[in-house]
């Protein structure tokens, strides 16, 4: 026998690859729904906020496209909180705690880490607006056709990209006792300054294209052939340069974490 | 590198299964690692020995590609550690990791297993880190003896070649040090290669092929249990007697002499020497006992003094 016997690793096949990255995103999503720091407010909290301001508040005032509009607003606020807190929180607290450093030693496909995220975050956007959207048809008098519905939720469901992108950001950088923190500001100043749940006053106007929330609704309205303010193609432009930048920053971030 | 595929105890060996190569790595003013060598030969448990700070960590990291070295190289299975097909042939217990609270050590291997190609069945891999008991408790209900068995089932769920356990056994209580490493030896007889980094002296001559003694980043020693031993010869000689410390002391082949009330213990290279004068010296003398210096000692020594 030859010292340089070479010692052979079993190969992967693609079957158990794609495996992996489902696997992390189950365990991704049930760890979570089982912290209920995490779940109730990102599950809960948008339907209470809807029901108490988008329908009861609104009393009588919010029907048709008043009630429409306001529908789609809070659909945004719904979607944007997983991806903002399963990135922004976790991947602070798993950078701090050696979490990331142990799964990089394991063969853990390129990527999953951030894929099996991604994909929490997605069903957890999808559940929070199918609730969402069961709310609005029974309580919240829109009078959107189901395509209509059905288009809102697949955009929305887009939206998690650009949600996740400013999680991760936010993840990357900001140290793990502050970034629950650093989120919370972002969500909040992102849904009330670009005028999600009601008209913005004048003074803010100008300022309100800052916010990727706000193309997103805009982007939703357009698309369900509801009344919209810019073009389709500046909004979905603005989403994914954002979500370009951020992504290239974290990950550069990230990278070089040893 | 190319020394015996035979290793002293007469057990076989095979090929190189990770290796360093003169590697340095520097954490801003701080050398962790200077210039190290290291090679894990398959079917070999290596325990890497050495005070804090010494490099082992640093030397494992750079082994698993969570660090590049600034100089020299590092390969895991002939490949670069940074490719993912060398790590899917590795086991990992690390020092400091939490891992996910909310779920059960049993999702956790699950999880685990999941990255590599050919697993060990789940329940087996329970019963093979005795992990039964504790299976279904969330991580966060463990305490920090179970915390490191759970960490221990993630190592080994996947089947692999070579593990990499960094200080294994420390909070374990005796019984399950003990499990752990029945555990180990089972391993390493079905030819698994096994590095373990342990401040436990006597964890290393229970278990070790071979030992590699670090400091300073550097590797100063290098070979089996005993080579370790003989590479320092003094015997300890120890005997209640009444004759004069300093003149015991002034005697050719003494090193060192102390007293310890009536006790006297002397260390030497020549010990058959110093029995013989002390018997002629002193026709009183009792108690007479003569050890060779355990691997504690012999450690201790070549770590104070790396210049040899």
């Amino acid at each position: 026998m030859t010292a340089s016997a070479p010692v052979t690793v079993a190969p992967m096949s693609p079957g158990r690859l794609i495996g992996a990255y489902l696997s992390d995103a189950k365990w991704e999503s049930l760890r979570l729904l089982r912290t209920p720091a995490f779940s109730i407010p990102i599950l809960a909290m948008p339907i209470l906020f809807y029901l108490f301001f988008g329908v009861l508040l609104a009393g009588g005032r919010a029907h048709g496209p008043a009630a429409n509009w306001m529908f789609v607003g809070w659909t945004v606020y719904a979607v944007m909180g997983p991806g903002l807190f399963g990135f922004g929180i976790l991947v602070a607290v798993e950078r701090n705690m050696g979490l990331l450093t142990f799964k990089r030693a394991l063969p853990m496909p390129t990527g999953s880490y951030l894929t099996s995220k991604l994909l929490m975050a997605l069903l957890f956007a999808i559940v929070v607006m199918a609730m969402l959207v069961a709310t609005a048809l029974t309580v919240g008098h829109v009078t959107l056709s189901s395509g209509q519905v059905a288009t809102v939720a697949a955009v929305m469901s887009l939206g998690v990209i650009p949600a996740c992108a400013i999680g991760l950001f936010i993840g990357a950088f900001a140290p793990a006792s502050s970034a629950a923190a650093f989120a919370n500001i972002v969500y909040l100043s992102m849904a009330f300054l670009s005028g999600l749940f009601f008209p913005l006053p004048m003074a803010l106007q100008p300022f309100k294209a800052i916010w990727p929330t706000y193309h997103l609704k805009e982007l939703a309205l357009a698309s369900a052939s509801l009344p919209s303010e810019g073009s389709v193609g500046g909004h979905v432009a603005v989403l994914a340069g954002l979500t370009v930048v951020l992504t290239t920053l974290a990950a550069r971030k990230l990278a070089r974490l040893g | 590198m190319g020394r015996a595929a035979m290793a002293d105890d007469g057990k076989r060996v095979g090929g190189v299964l990770a290796r360093l190569k003169a590697a340095k790595k520097r954490y801003g003013d701080t050398t962790a690692l200077d210039g190290l060598d290291l090679e894990v030969r398959q079917g070999e448990l290596l325990a890497v020995l050495g005070p804090n700070g010494a490099g082992k960590t640093t030397a494992i990291a750079l082994l698993l590609g969570l660090q590049r070295p600034d100089a020299g190289e590092a390969l895991l299975f002939d490949r670069s550690p940074h490719d993912l097909a060398a790590r899917r042939g590795v086991g990992v217990m690390m020092q400091e990791v939490s891992l996910p609270d909310a779920l059960r050590v049993r999702e956790l291997i699950a999880m685990t297993q999941a990255y590599y190609p050919d697993p060990l069945a789940l329940a087996e891999a329970i019963a093979l880190a005795g992990v039964e008991k504790i299976a279904e408790r969330p991580y966060v209900k463990l305490s920090g003896g179970q915390k490191r068995q759970a960490q221990f089932a993630l190592a080994i769920c996947g089947r692999p070649r070579l593990l990499f356990l960094d200080e294994p056994t420390t909070g374990l209580d005796l019984t399950s040090r003990e499990t752990m490493w029945a555990t180990l030896r089972g391993l390493v007889s079905r030819g698994i290669s096994i590095v373990l980094t342990t401040h436990y002296i006597e964890e290393a001559e229970a278990l070790a092929d071979r030992v590699v003694v670090m400091a300073k980043g550097r590797a100063i020693a290098n070979g089996t249990v005993a080579e370790m031993r003989a590479l320092v010869v003094r015997k300890r000689v120890d005997c209640v007697t009444d004759l004069d410390l300093a003149a015991i002391a002034a005697w050719p082949d003494v090193t060192t002499a102390h007293r310890d009330g009536g006790q006297v213990s002397i260390t030497t290279p020549d010990a058959e020497a110093v029995v013989r004068r002390l018997l002629a010296a002193d026709a009183g003398l009792a108690d007479l006992e003569v050890r060779r210096a355990g691997l504690s000692e012999a450690f201790a020594e070549l770590t104070q003094e790396p210049a040899q």
